[in-house]
């Protein structure tokens, strides 16, 4: 809670490597005799440890691009690459927490953290109750491990959603929107704990969102989108201190600048 | 005027004393013989010998072991052919229709086949009961897994779930719902076909003891048996069927714990 001596955003701090790199990525559906561009050829480079938003009206092509990069959808053309390597698919190094909590009702709240950790052999058996703990007292639920999600509050799922994606130590993490469903208070409360999260785990994350105060609350580098067909429009690097208060008159300040940055 | 719940199963209770006085009263009136419409005093001593000869309790406990069989069969194979219905739409194109079309059958059509194909052994009750039931649990599991919200499609696989393990671990418990369900109509199908089946091919079982009254001319033993046969029915479909649908529903957050 130093915050007020440091000016320079977190990201700057180390000097850290290229995470994920995407080359003249594009996107075209087939549509008929006539071809419907939903992204322009983009190219981004996201540094370990960024956090980066995805910032746009309704259909520009944010979460298209954010469905690309989980592996959720194809490239028409470019190319991904993560670590230097070229990504296809849906893998768990660039893992998706959704709008929807997406909980499994059939599992309690341990049992969901620890769905991600089954495949991954670097986590032995015995470690993966271990490590599932560890990320719900992240997120502040240490104590519902053996919950139904059906108990849980909107806001408490959404963290244990967060528990998961985090579980199973993704390269990239993305975040589709994951507080639009939630009441004001509560989406304060996650801001805080997602900010506190990523200055723990030093997570590189990409999060879509169309609330401009939302990107300037968490975001070291917000790209602004324009829709048909989508694009990539603007940057700004947002250098405010961590953590920041969705209520702060700065985040306010630069959420104006970025709804500018938009309507330029 | 709105009458409180509490107080509905008075009325209900009042309705079947109400049901049997009306027999009763039909009975007194001797618009048929003693013989073809017995009083239900007269099914009730009926049922009460056959008890004490020894021929009833052989009997149920043939047709539930029958039932037990039969349902257990048709249950597996519905539930894996709703599978394969589930995961492939060629799969469930060629199949939903045979099976939509197969169930306009009534289940006891499948008795004269059967007794072409099995002769007059218990296989042939088989064969009716999994021909009865086997279709409608693969039809409500294909829906069940059809129904599935697309969110645990995807959280699983951003989680890193491969192909081969999402029946498993994900298509099967969110399915669940509607594969209890289509577990229970299977069940009451099969209760239909299974007793039909007795009826023709049996010498012992709640069909056998059905179609012996008629052949001696007994009204109260048909009656008492047809009784009897919805009691068990519906004794194992609410309480056997609806306590695992319930518990499951409430398991997974799906319903409320208590009913309400």
């Amino acid at each position: 809670m130093n915050g007020t001596e440091s000016n320079a955003p977190v990201a700057a701090v180390a000097a850290p490597a290229v995470k994920l790199k995407l080359t003249q990525v594009s996107k075209t559906y087939p549509n008929g005799a006539q071809a419907a561009v939903a992204l322009d050829p983009v190219n981004l480079e996201i540094r370990e440890g960024e956090f980066v938003i995805l910032f746009g009206p309704s259909g520009c092509g944010k979460s298209t691009l954010l469905n690309i990069i989980a592996g959720f959808e194809d490239v028409t053309g470019g190319e991904i690459t993560l670590d230097g390597t070229p990504v296809e698919g849906p893998h768990h190094d660039r893992l998706m927490m959704f709008q929807e909590h997406g909980l499994f009702p059939w599992l309690d709240v341990i049992q969901n953290v620890m769905f991600g950790l089954r495949r991954q052999f670097r986590f032995k058996p015995r470690a993966r109750r271990a490590r599932a703990r560890e990320f719900l007292q992240m997120v502040h639920l240490g104590e519902f491990e053996k919950s139904r999600v059906h108990e849980l509050s909107g806001g408490m799922k959404q963290r244990v959603a967060l528990a998961r994606a985090l579980a199973p130590d993704p390269k990239v993490l993305l975040v589709d929107e994951p507080f639009g469903a939630l009441d004001a208070l509560t989406r304060a409360k996650l801001y805080g704990d997602l900010q506190e999260i990523h200055q723990r785990t030093r997570k590189t994350i990409i999060l879509v969102t169309h609330d401009a105060r939302e990107a300037a609350c968490l975001g070291d580098r917000v790209l602004v989108f324009s829709g048909a067909p989508g694009r990539v429009k603007a940057e700004i690097t947002i250098s405010l201190p961590r953590p920041r208060d969705i209520n702060d008159p700065a985040v306010g300040e630069c959420a104006a600048g970025i709804m500018a940055q938009l309507e330029a | 005027m709105r009458i409180p719940q509490y107080k509905i199963k008075y009325y209900v209770l009042g309705f079947y004393v109400l049901l049997l006085a009306a027999w009763q009263a039909l009975y007194w009136a001797q618009l048929m013989p003693d013989f073809l419409f017995p009083s239900p005093r007269q099914v009730a001593q009926r049922l009460w010998e056959l008890t004490t000869d020894d021929y009833l309790w052989p009997s149920v406990k043939a047709t539930f072991k029958r039932m037990g069989i039969g349902f257990s069969i048709a249950a597996s194979i519905g539930l894996l052919v709703g599978l394969a219905m589930g995961l492939s739409r060629v799969v469930n194109g060629c199949l939903r229709s045979l099976f939509l079309g197969v169930q306009t059958l009534p289940t006891a059509a499948w008795v004269p086949f059967s007794l072409l194909i099995f002769g007059l052994s218990d296989h042939g009750i088989y064969f009716v009961i999994i021909m009865s039931s086997a279709p409608a649990v693969a039809l409500a599991t294909s829906d069940g897994i059809q129904h599935i919200p697309v969110i645990y499609l995807r959280v699983a696989r951003t989680l890193g779930t491969p192909a081969y393990a999402m029946p498993v671990r994900v298509i099967l418990p969110a399915s669940l719902p509607g594969v209890v369900t289509g577990m229970k109509l299977g069940w009451t199908l099969a209760w239909h076909g299974g007793v039909s089946a007795e009826l023709i091919k049996s010498t012992i079982g709640l069909g056998f003891l059905l179609q012996m009254g008629r052949e001696l001319n007994d009204a109260a033993q048909v009656i008492g048996i047809m009784v009897l046969t919805v009691l068990f029915g519906l004794a194992l479909d609410r309480f056997v069927f609806g306590l695992i649908q319930k518990r499951i529903l409430a398991h997974s957050g799906l319903a409320p714990r208590s009913p309400g």
